[in-house]
């Protein structure tokens, strides 16, 4: 026989650097860069595990990017039920830098897009 | 130098919807089989790795609870977890007690017991499956996301189509329907792959396994301790691969394949001195369509590219090439996350010692592969296993 078991209720906090979120807000996406090697990290991420210091300075990154795959989520999980169906891409930026976005407008693969943001999350609208 | 190590002894158990069990009691099916099918008793047994990802079960520390009900209690050192890949992670553990000599018999048992939620907590369960904080928090993406997001690129650059990637769903489900053990056990067609309804696009719902119950155990014994029990049938391990790549899925910097599969069958293949070619029988990591089809090239069956050509050309069925999932794969057998890879091992001992039944690979060489992916492409293990 099955019977309820016990409900778990579990409450996270997490942490994100003000400096990201703070770009966020102002429309602008922002990565890390080691002052000793130079590698860029995006993800932003405040230790070089390259070189190992941890002096990082905060870059923007180039808002132009092309899209290089799409998915148009249909099935949506937990905490995402009350959204219309969305689509999540990866953009590779002009400077190179690969991240996730979602895309607004009709997407393509090599598609143009101007990153953006809508406070929260980095949109990608599709421009070409 | 490391000591020789064989599989004596696999069980597997039903898999599908268990509410029929708990995971102690699923766990139990697999390991009565496989103390059956090796000769041995628990006190043969020199060490237990249990893995289970357990996230979607009550039993958050499934080992100590398994090993209780299954009379192992002492012999259980440790849980492991990689994800999907996480039987393969435990077969890996248990491998290297048995090379390096710390015991001479170690048994893996993966377990995992998935609906015991729903299926929307599964899929947010499954969606922080690559970087929380970086991917899910934000875009919400699902496994089935992530897979999708490597078919799209697939089809953008090489030209797959989603007619091929029905093709492997065509295959694994005539073969689960063969399969007693399978969780799906009808098969369906071209078309209602294409119509079923869309998850992720272009990942369709028969595109993708299912959420599965089960148990799948592997026993494995050094050279020495095979002679010993006078061992008829010992399928031995000769090579093993694992690699990972990193886990935010857009600095990978390519989506048409996964570099830890690549990583880790070029390591595999080196250990066991062989080639592809060899190959007569494998299971590939078919969480979805796409990763079949990945995987023939990965794993280097076929070109870069050739992998919807390959399933098309029916080289990846049983009498081709190479018989791939030939017990319906997780698309059709299903995918309980900790017993995957040890059914694989299962599968590829069944095919190795001609017990495979109805659904036998004709057999050369004896030579077989299994393919265990964990994460979306995060962690990949390949094994290698011969007669």
């Amino acid at each position: 026989m099955q019977i309820d078991a016990l409900p778990l209720s579990i409450k996270y906090k997490i942490k994100y650097p003000d400096e990201f979120i703070e770009a966020v807000k102002r429309g602008e996406i922002v990565a890390t860069k080691c002052k000793n090697c130079g590698s860029v990290y995006f993800p932003p991420q405040k230790d070089c595990y390259n070189c190992g210091k941890n002096e990082m300075e905060w870059i923007r990154i180039s808002n132009e990017g092309e899209i290089m795959t799409y998915s148009i989520v249909s099935q949506k999980p937990q905490g995402f039920e009350n959204y219309e169906d969305y689509i999540i891409g990866i953009v590779r930026t002009k400077d190179g830098i690969n991240l996730m976005a979602w895309i607004k407008g009709q997407p393509k693969v090599g598609g143009k897009v101007r990153l953006t943001t809508d406070n929260m999350r980095i949109i990608g609208e599709v421009v070409g | 130098m490391a000591r020789r190590v064989a599989v004596i002894g696999v069980g597997n158990s039903k898999f599908g919807r268990r509410d029929d069990v708990s995971v102690q009691e699923l766990a139990w099916e697999s390991i009565k089989e496989a103390l059956h099918d090796s000769g041995l008793s628990q006190s043969d047994i020199g060490m237990v790795v249990v893995g289970s990802t357990a996230y979607r079960g009550i039993e958050l520390y499934p080992a100590p609870i398994v090993a209780e009900y299954s009379g192992l209690t002492g012999k259980v050192p440790l849980r492991v977890e990689a994800m999907c890949a996480t039987g393969l992670a435990a077969a890996l553990s248990a491998y290297t007690a048995v090379a390096s000599g710390l015991v001479d018999i170690a048994m893996a048992v993966g377990v995992d017991k998935m609906t015991e939620v729903d299926t929307s907590t599964s899929l947010a369960i499954g969606g922080r499956g690559g970087n929380y904080q970086w991917e899910y928090h934000f875009y919400g993406t699902t496994f089935p996301t992530y897979y999708a997001l490597y078919a799209t690129r697939h089809m953008a650059v090489y030209g797959t189509t989603e007619e091929q990637m029905a093709l492997v769903s065509v295959k694994a489900h005539k073969y689960g329907a063969m399969n007693p053990k399978a969780h799906l056990q009808k098969p369906v067609t071209v078309e209602e792959v294409l119509k079923s309804r869309i998850i992720s696009w272009p990942i369709k719902l028969l595109d993708s396994c299912p959420i599965s119950d089960g148990s799948a155990t592997a026993i494995f014994a050094s050279e020495e301790k095979v002679k010993e029990l006078k061992i008829d049938s010992p399928v031995w391990i000769t090579g093993i691969g694992y690699a990972n790549d990193y886990a935010y899925v857009a600095r990978r910097g390519e989506w048409v394949g996964f570099r830890a599969t690549q990583l880790a069958a070029r390591q595999a293949y080196e250990m066991a001195k062989v080639t592809p070619n060899d190959i007569e029988v494998a299971t590939v990591h078919d969480a979805f369509t796409i990763a079949e089809i990945m995987g023939y090239e990965d794993l280097g069956f076929t070109e870069k590219g050739k992998g919807g050509k390959f399933v098309e050309e029916g080289q990846s069925e049983k009498g081709g090439k190479v018989g791939v999932n030939l017990f319906g794969g997780l698309k059709a057998k299903g995918h309980p996350l900790g017993a995957t890879g040890l059914s694989m091992i299962y599968e590829i001992t069944k095919q190795l010692r001609d017990e495979a039944d109805k659904l036998q690979q004709p057999l050369k060489k004896y030579i077989g592969l299994v393919h265990n992916v964990g994460g979306t492409g995060h962690f990949a293990y390949v094994m290698i296993l011969r007669r």
